[in-house]
């Protein structure tokens, strides 16, 4: 009995400060949400109700920009139906914002030629000729010109459709000289992908508007047999051969696509730029300074909580009290353990409502400490031993604190499906911590109160003892003697 | 002065020691009719004046920079200029500068020139660059949005508690847990009402922690009082009322305790987060935490426990039971946890408890001492189990219970030291002896 006990009692320890170990070692620490390390956020609302696949198009678009900005840990996630984006410690907040929120659009150009992918010009060579990129005169339409690797690609939003622009191609090194755009997205009534009847590969096919048609037709005539570029956002997503000179309001793409690759192709097609009307609903910025000095609010509060109720745990129930503090202390390396690796893979942040629901949550936590040595007085009240007591008063005790938890995890996990913003931090947290509430309070706890209860240090020595105070309720000096026998008495 | 140190240090042991017997059931149209009156008052209130909610409820911008040596009056002279006579200004914990106003009308870039030229004023007033002002802008519809998610969070919450308490316990616990929830969300709202703090998201995420609070602390009650009225219609010597007050006393060292560990966490975001570090959310959080903690286990032990109470008084098996012992005179037994105890621990575990109430004091248990420790040496050291001493509990619990078992209505009780729990004399004699 005594050694399965121990086993769960070091095991547990092992476990909760083998994970902290283990993250320390990996480097990995809380993310910081951007209210507590500064940085910006925007919540988009789409202005109509959107499937689907429309959103998540809007959220690749979104992510793309964001990443051309290079925040080191954006987030953007869906959230009901709106588009949170989250930019952690971004520095010029308000240029951000700006950038990922305007609309782009869909361009169709004539490609003039194709560049190398860009290297650097070496110090000393001339640098590329500032302006309008230009295929040289001996590039033909198609070719590739070997003069073009020190010209930059243009930056994005100076991507124009008046002018000519050198633009990479998506998932790919090629680059392309661009003419100004022939027409936007707008002529594009429908699109979808599909496989041929004939077999072989996938292919995206489009159908026109009806004022999109003659305006299609032209383009292909003047480009026959030509290559026609697709752009979006300064990316060109599929530059294809022009191989008719009218299409009659629909046509076919095809070429080296696979499945995702076919249907990214039509989502960008139908839907153009950004495939939803989206509407900032807020814009929080927070400067560094602010964010510092409420993680540090924050802190401070949680420790200095935490430590006064270690404190009123140790003076109220003595030797049980250390197991409490000690049962926190393990708690927390696990929360901080789960709460680093899940920044680390799952991009999660730690922000002020969470911080806030960990430290409420200390009250939750500590609570299932004192249902069970509360019932553990109890039974000892009712004149068992204390090793039965510490065994039955833990079963009865951890029915009730899986009960009452499970209320809690119910409310979380509501909180956490159903609502936005600050409340879903708080929810996760709050969650999460009552999930280890849980399973720290059968794997450490009770073994620990076992162990304890069987060690006449604990419950009888004048300042330690557990059962001091009971004992003297059940009878005053004169009985104490037939309970301290009890307690001797070998089971 | 000693006496009544003595009083709080009495009482105080006796909690520790199970020796309470509170009426709460009994006095429980005193709480129904406090807790109306603040509803009552609450509501008009919320009628009257309605709830002051935040930017993020209705829209608007906020600035807040961390600026130690700027007064509400000079932030409000460098905004008033520029169009924001009616902002509201606060400083938070001496050190940061907070301005609230609603912008969102006239032309987009008109707006955005306003807030650009909000954050460049406060950031010269401060000293300090226009990106360390933080901004908060909240679109119109966005409160609109966030309040309707909040009401259907809510609504499937109450479903799924509501859910989860019928089928782990029984649905009249349930309806009586949700009661005392309302009750708590309508104290909190008429508290904010009435003292116009502002509804934030914070707030809101105070709330909803108020609820799982409550229902944590109710739970954990009906919990004890499932446990204890297992049997308790077979048997038939208590009635449920009674299980309810014994139970609640049972759990009331427990409640205090919990009340108190979660005080402490919240105290400290409230005086050290918000006072002297200065966190707005911290702030607004903290106080709605306060008001709530106390509503919910205010609301654990006086309205849903008693609630609970005369649900099932209705119930034919425990409605006999009553009538049965009130025919009696034997209406209202209080049974301190630590008689209860006392008597579990000697016998079988339902039957015996009115046994137990038949000594009520000191006396008893320390007899009852005696039979366990000769239980144990008899038997020669095998286990001590419960039913080691049952044979002569269990007789002594087949006899109908003698009269000093059955403890008189509390009104009738005054002068009459012989049956109560907790007089003084009884104990005094155990201490000479």
């Amino acid at each position: 009995m005594r050694r399965p006990l121990l086993v769960w009692a070091i095991g547990t320890v092992v476990v909760c400060l083998g994970a902290l170990g283990a993250v320390l070692g990996l480097g990995y620490a809380p993310a910081l949400g951007l209210d507590l390390q500064g940085g910006a956020s925007v919540t988009y609302k789409p202005a109509h109700q959107v499937p689907q696949d429309q959103l998540d198009q809007a959220i690749s678009i979104i992510r793309n920009r964001v990443d051309a900005l290079g925040v080191a840990e954006p987030n953007i996630s869906r959230e009901g139906g709106n588009i949170i984006i989250q930019l952690p410690g971004v520095k010029d907040q308000q240029r951000a914002i700006q950038l990922v929120g305007q609309t782009a659009q869909l361009f169709f150009r004539p490609v003039m030629c194709t560049a190398p992918p860009y290297t650097a010009p070496a110090p000393g060579q001339p640098a590329p000729p500032a302006g309008p990129p230009s295929c040289s005169s001996s590039a033909a339409a198609g070719q590739v010109d070997p003069t073009l690797a020190s010209v930059p690609s243009t930056p994005k939003g100076s991507d124009t459709s008046q002018s000519n622009v050198l633009l990479p191609e998506i998932n790919s090194t090629t680059r392309f000289v661009l003419g100004p755009a022939i027409l936007n997205g707008s002529i594009i009534k429908n699109a979808s992908a599909a496989v041929p009847q004939s077999g072989g590969g996938w292919q995206v096919n489009f159908t026109l508007t009806s004022s999109g048609s003659p305006k299609f037709d032209q383009l292909a005539q003047q480009n026959y047999q030509k290559q026609v570029a697709i752009e979006l956002d300064g990316t060109v997503q599929s530059a294809p051969t022009i191989n008719a000179q009218s299409f009659g309001g629909q046509g076919q793409i095809t070429g080296s696509f696979n499945e995702s690759s076919a249907k990214n192709l039509a989502l960008i097609l139908r839907y153009g730029a950004l495939p939803v009307q989206l509407n900032q609903q807020t814009v929080t910025t927070v400067s560094p300074t602010l964010g510092r000095d409420s993680l540090h609010a924050g802190l401070v509060a949680g420790l200095v909580g935490l430590g006064l109720v270690m404190l009123y745990m140790i003076a109220y129930y003595r030797a049980l009290g250390v197991i409490v503090v000690a049962g926190l202390v393990l708690t927390a390396a696990l929360l901080w353990a789960i709460v680093s690796y899940l920044g680390h893979s799952n991009g999660l942040a730690l922000d002020l409502s969470g911080v806030i629901g960990i430290i409420v949550s200390i009250g939750i936590t500590v609570d299932s400490y004192v249902v069970y040595f509360e019932r553990l007085k109890d039974e000892i009240r009712s004149g068992k031993t204390i090793r039965s007591s510490v065994d039955r008063g833990f079963r009865s005790a951890f029915r009730t604190v899986l009960a009452a938890d499970a209320v809690s995890f119910i409310g979380a996990a509501i909180l956490y499906w159903l609502s936005v913003g600050a409340v879903r931090g708080f929810a996760f947290y709050l969650g999460l911590s009552t999930l280890l509430d849980v399973i720290i309070t059968y794997s450490f706890t009770r073994p620990m109160v076992v162990m304890v209860g069987r060690s006449r240090l604990f419950t009888e020595a004048r300042w330690l003892g557990v059962a001091r105070g009971l004992a003297s309720t059940a009878a005053p000096e004169p009985d104490s003697a037939p309970a301290r026998s009890r307690a001797r008495t070998p089971v | 002065m000693s006496q009544r140190r003595g009083g709080v240090r009495g009482l105080g042991s006796r909690l520790y020691r199970g020796e309470t017997a509170f009426d709460f059931v009994g006095k429980r149209w005193r709480w129904f009719l406090l807790s109306a009156v603040i509803i009552i008052v609450g509501s008009i209130s919320l009628g009257v004046k309605g709830l002051n909610f935040g930017i993020d409820f209705k829209g608007g911008t906020s600035w807040e920079v961390v600026a130690p040596h700027v007064s509400v009056d000079q932030a409000r002279s460098a905004v008033t200029p520029l169009g924001l006579g009616d902002a509201t200004i606060t400083v938070l914990g001496g050190q940061t500068l907070d301005v609230e106003a609603n912008v969102n009308s006239g032309a987009a870039a008109h707006q955005a020139q306003v807030k650009q030229s909000v954050t460049n004023e406060l950031a010269s007033v401060a000293h300090v660059q226009p990106s360390q002002v933080s901004i908060n802008d909240v679109g119109p519809t966005w409160g609109h949005e966030i309040t309707t998610k909040a009401e259907y969070a809510l609504l499937a919450f109450f479903l799924a508690i509501a859910f989860y308490i019928t089928l782990r316990f029984e649905w009249k616990m349930a309806v009586a847990a949700i009661v005392a929830v309302i009750h708590d969300i309508l104290v909190t709202a008429g508290i904010y009402s009435l003292s116009g703090l502002q509804v934030t998201p914070a707030t809101v995420v105070a709330f909803l922690t108020i609820l799982g609070y409550s229902l944590y602390d109710t739970i954990v009650v009906f919990d004890r009082v499932q446990e204890n009225t297992k049997g308790l219609a077979s048997t038939g010597r208590l009635t449920y009322t009674d299980m309810v007050n014994l139970s609640m006393n049972q759990t009331l060292m427990r409640s205090i305790n919990t009340s108190f560990v979660a005080l402490l966490p919240i105290l400290s975001i409230l005086i050290i987060g918000a006072q002297f570090l200065g966190a707005k959310p911290l702030q607004e959080f903290g106080l709605a935490l306060f008001i709530g903690l106390a509503s919910g286990a205010y609301s654990s032990i006086f309205i849903a426990s008693p609630l609970l109470a005369m649900m099932k008084e209705r119930e034919g098996r425990y409605a006999t039971i009553r009538q049965r012992l009130s025919a009696r005179g034997e209406a209202m037994t209080l049974l301190t946890p630590a008689a209860a105890a006392a008597a579990r621990g000697s016998g079988s575990q339902q039957g015996a408890l009115v046994r137990a109430g038949s000594g009520g004091g000191r006396g008893d248990r320390s007899r009852q001492a005696e039979v366990d420790g000769g239980a144990v040496t008899g038997d020669g050291g095998t286990p001590h189990e419960d039913g080691a001493a049952a044979e002569s509990a269990d007789g002594a619990g087949r006899r109908p219970a003698p009269t000093p078992a059955v403890r008189p209505r509390p009104s009738s009780n005054r002068g009459r030291p012989s049956a109560g729990r907790s007089s003084p004399r009884p104990r005094k004699k155990g201490k000479r002896r």
